[in-house]
């Protein structure tokens, strides 16, 4: 009976898989999938994180009344104070595009779609992600490494205790701004995109200005217009989310501690931000035309 | 000073980080209405207690009972409101550095509260007073001295009139008449509106003056709880000790562990700028 017992015991008690089998080495076929499970999953997890993140602070934006005084104070900083940035970048870079797809077009004598080509590009493309990209260098950067020091000096902590919810406090006005900034300033990109290709192309080579602005007016379409509005949308949302995020936890970063944390913090938001903004543009580019 | 008394109750805890214990077992129970003083030397886990006291990080096991709720088990809205009735200096102030001393203590009624500006603007001015810094409300945290970014610290813990305040040494860092008028602040707090006041601290003038219970904290454990009274009539070598502020011998045990000749403490630099006395 109590052999039996015993033996019982010892039956249930073994695992599944026997300690020698566990310690073997994986057969190499598996070999890619764990490295890629290894690689993949914190990616993953981490995205997650971000999504309810960003729902969190989403929740927030209306939480009370005090929002909006806040909300207007950060579109101040991240909208206003990018508009000469945004305008240098955008004239600029509507110069070049006017003068290398003059150069091109003239090859096929075909120089009268000169505006057709700036303003596809610009609205389409160029302007919601090089405003993103820009605003992600100016103000981006600077959300991540402000809430990573409120975060490294307790001042997320007193807010806590003071009852002021800290993603109310810091991130909901921030995610307010960008959606605003974002496509206000991917808009006046484009205008200042245009007059660059006017001023290089026209004024500059000689192409014929009545056409230039016909061919601008009669390509863009609807759609157009839309799809650069809505991705400029998504990248609000991807800059705001990444910089705070990485700033919101930078306690919990395993590469560095105190100021050595906010600096990699700030590192990695910002590259991350540029890739997920490529990235999701050409998603969205492939599914919206 | 509307709300009634509220006690802070700590059973069976234990603290730290990362699941690894600062101090275990804490039973204590801090009385409503006083001034109780934890004590501890320097790293023994006498802040680690005030944040984990109000849930900033996990606790590794036990019960926190305040006015007899325990706010482990508290839902996010009871939470919330309670949180209110506290008020929390931190250590080294933790005032929000973006912010001007006045906007930084008036922020706590900025967001609960509806009043106008005004009459927030001159409560804060008021409490700011209270600690002798009404005529720097202008100035930004970092344009202060530690002493006053911790007064400005308590004037913001003490502007909702919370019915419990826990202070993380107040009076390291500052002169003794601050300290005294702190002290006093303190006394007058507790006398006149009965609330009940936490207060870490290695200051033994300070906590003679003001504790009615003690605490303290060593070893990873809770090594005294009681009266003043009794803590000054206690035998306990190493209580004795850290109250008489006596040194063991006159050469302190680290002085003599160190591997190191004594002589070599005071290095003589000179022999080491070879390059420098050469020059001459
Ligand atoms: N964030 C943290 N993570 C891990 N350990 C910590 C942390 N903060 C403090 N400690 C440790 O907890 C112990 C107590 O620290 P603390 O409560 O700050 O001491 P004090 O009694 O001087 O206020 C120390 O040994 C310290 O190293
Ligand atoms: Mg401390």
């Amino acid at each position: 009976m109590n052999r039996v017992s015993a033996h019982c015991r010892s039956r249930q008690k073994r695992p599944m898989i026997s300690k020698e089998e566990m310690q073997t080495p994986p057969s190499s076929a598996l070999r890619p999938f764990i490295s890629m499970g290894e690689w993949g999953l914190p990616i993953l997890s981490e995205m997650g994180a971000m999504f309810l993140f960003f729902l969190h602070a989403v929740s927030l934006i209306f939480s009370s009344i005090t929002q909006f005084p806040k909300a207007v104070r950060q579109t101040y900083f991240i909208g206003v104070k990018s508009i000469s940035v945004i305008a240098l970048i955008g004239l600029f870079t509507g110069m070049v595009m006017g003068m290398q797809l003059y150069f091109a077009l003239s090859l096929f004598g075909a120089d009268g779609f000169l505006g057709s080509g700036v303003a596809l590009s610009m609205v389409r493309e160029l302007a919601p992600v090089l405003t993103a990209i820009m605003i992600t260098g100016r103000a981006g950067s600077a959300m991540t490494a402000e809430i990573g020091v409120m975060r490294i000096s307790e001042q997320i902590d007193a807010l806590e205790i003071m009852g002021i919810n800290p993603m109310a406090y810091l991130v909901s006005p921030k995610m307010t701004a960008c959606v605003i900034s974002f496509p206000i300033l991917t808009c006046f990109f484009n205008l200042i995109a245009m007059f660059g290709g006017w001023l290089t192309g026209v004024k500059m080579l000689g192409a014929n200005e009545g056409v230039y602005f016909y061919r601008v007016q009669q390509s863009l379409g609807f759609e157009d217009i839309y799809g650069g509005f809505l991705k400029s949308l998504v990248f609000a949302v991807v800059v705001c989310t990444v910089s705070c995020y990485n700033g919101y936890f930078t306690h919990l970063r395993k590469d560095g501690v105190g100021p050595e944390g906010v600096s990699q913090a700030t590192t990695h938001a910002v590259v991350m931000c540029c890739v997920l903004i490529l990235v999701s543009d050409f998603i969205m580019t492939s599914l919206l035309w | 000073m509307s709300g009634s008394k509220l006690d802070v109750v700590l059973k069976d805890l234990s603290i730290g980080y990362n699941g690894i214990p600062v101090v275990s077992d804490i039973n204590v129970t801090l009385p409503a209405g006083k001034i109780s003083v934890i004590l501890g030397g320097s790293g023994c886990g006498k802040s680690t207690l005030l944040k984990h006291m109000l849930k900033l990080h996990p606790v590794l096991a036990g019960e926190i009972r305040i006015g007899g709720k325990n706010i482990l088990e508290l839902n996010r809205h009871a939470w919330a409101c309670l949180k209110l009735r506290l008020g929390l200096l931190f250590q080294d102030g933790a005032l929000l550095g973006s912010l001007p001393l006045g906007d930084n203590v008036a922020l706590p009624l900025k967001e609960h509260t509806r009043l106008d500006k005004k009459t927030i603007q001159d409560m804060a001015v008021a409490k700011l007073a209270l600690v002798g810094l009404a005529n720097y409300t202008h100035l930004y945290p970092n344009q202060l001295s530690g002493g006053m970014r911790k007064r400005a610290g308590l004037a913001r813990a003490m502007v909702m009139d919370p019915d419990i305040l826990f202070c993380d040494e107040p009076t390291s860092g500052l002169d003794p008449i601050n300290s005294v008028e702190l002290d006093h602040l303190l006394l007058e707090l507790k006398d006149r509106f009965n609330i009940t006041i936490v207060v870490v601290s290695h200051d033994l003038a300070s906590m003679r003056a003001i504790a009615d219970h003690v605490v303290m904290l060593g070893d990873g454990r809770v090594l005294f709880d009681g009266s003043m009274q009794d803590l000054e009539k206690t035998t306990d070598p190493y209580l004795r000790r850290f109250l008489d502020r006596i040194a063991e011998e006159r050469t302190s045990p680290r002085l003599k562990a160190l591997p190191l000749d004594p002589s070599m403490l005071k290095l003589n630099c000179a022999k080491y700028m070879a390059s420098y006395g050469e020059r001459e």
